[in-house]
């Protein structure tokens, strides 16, 4: 696949990608965009290679969730690092806009619901019906077996479907 | 309970929200383009190096002028207290010595003068 194609293919799945971006940051807006951007660079600059083993948008989902793991462990360590001085000043309270706005939007919604799911069910529900991917695509783009991923999503969905009957019955 | 539709409805309208809001690819590459030349400008690297060895010198100069000034004060004070002008010996009149000391009853001022044998000590 060329530059031109390379390109193309992006283009055509970047809001899927946004979607899903969003899906392994814990949707922030401004790490999602840092992952994409870090993942779009990969892929142009051919860090980050297709291999054809399976369809390319499953391929670069797997890229975005490594990306977004890998950024997640980068920004741990520094707070981490930063943690000392950190005691020493007074915590700040402010919040990102769309922080605030996915907070009051999502409170008794979709948004708050996945947030109180573990990572592999939210994981293995945004790609199935968020992407509309087979239960096995999601297995490969999240590196666990299809019997790991089955589970992951009928305990996910049961565990959804009843904290969102939960929130509609109130 | 919630049946599988519904959750197909809901994570629907999520995705109609999300796509609303994300960025174009062009504004996400562009970002990441500008990025990370800004990472990896090659002009500025030597400009920031240069800079960054220009502050460590000027701080190692600062710190040792700082402290030379310091171990250097109590010697130039001596040396101001010991200064005496070269004009100093016009001072000296003939009979100064003669202010300089107490008279003495009996004696005459002009013994100081003139020199003799007593006074000479011989």
């Amino acid at each position: 696949m060329d530059d031109v194609e390379l390109r193309l293919q992006l283009e055509r799945v970047h809001a899927d990608c946004f979607g899903w971006a969003m899906s392994c940051c814990g949707r922030n807006r401004d790490d999602a965009e840092e992952v994409l951007q870090t993942v779009y660079l990969s892929v142009l600059d051919g860090r980050a290679r297709y291999d054809a083993r399976s369809s390319f948008r499953t391929w670069l989902f797997g890229v975005i969730r490594r990306t977004a793991a890998s950024e997640r462990r980068r920004a741990w360590l520094r707070a981490a690092l930063l943690s000392r001085e950190a005691r020493s000043v007074e915590p700040a309270a402010v919040s990102q806009p769309d922080q605030e706005f996915e907070r009051e939007a999502g409170r008794d919604g979709l948004r708050y619901a996945l947030t109180q799911l573990a990572e592999r069910q939210r994981e293995v529900l945004q790609l199935v019906f968020y992407h509309d991917l087979t239960v096995e695509e999601a297995a490969g783009v999240m590196r666990v077996s299809v019997g790991s991923a089955r589970t992951h999503y009928a305990r996910g969905k049961a565990n959804l479907a009843e904290m969102l009957g939960d929130a509609k019955e109130l | 309970m919630m049946d599988e539709n519904e959750i197909r409805q809901r994570f629907a309208q999520l995705r109609e929200a999300d796509r609303e809001r994300a960025p174009s690819f062009a504004q996400i590459y562009g970002r990441g383009r500008a990025r990370q030349r800004l990472r990896a400008m090659p002009g500025l690297r030597p400009f920031v190096l240069g800079a960054a060895a220009a502050v460590v010198i000027a701080a190692v100069w600062v710190a040792k002028t700082r402290s030379f000034s310091r171990s250097t004060t109590a010697p130039t004070i001596a040396t101001i207290a010991a200064w005496r002008a070269p004009t100093d010996v016009l001072l000296r009149t003939p009979g100064s010595e003669l202010l300089g000391t107490m008279p003495a009853l009996g004696a005459s001022v002009l013994d100081k003068m003139i020199s003799t044998p007593s006074n000479r000590g011989t």
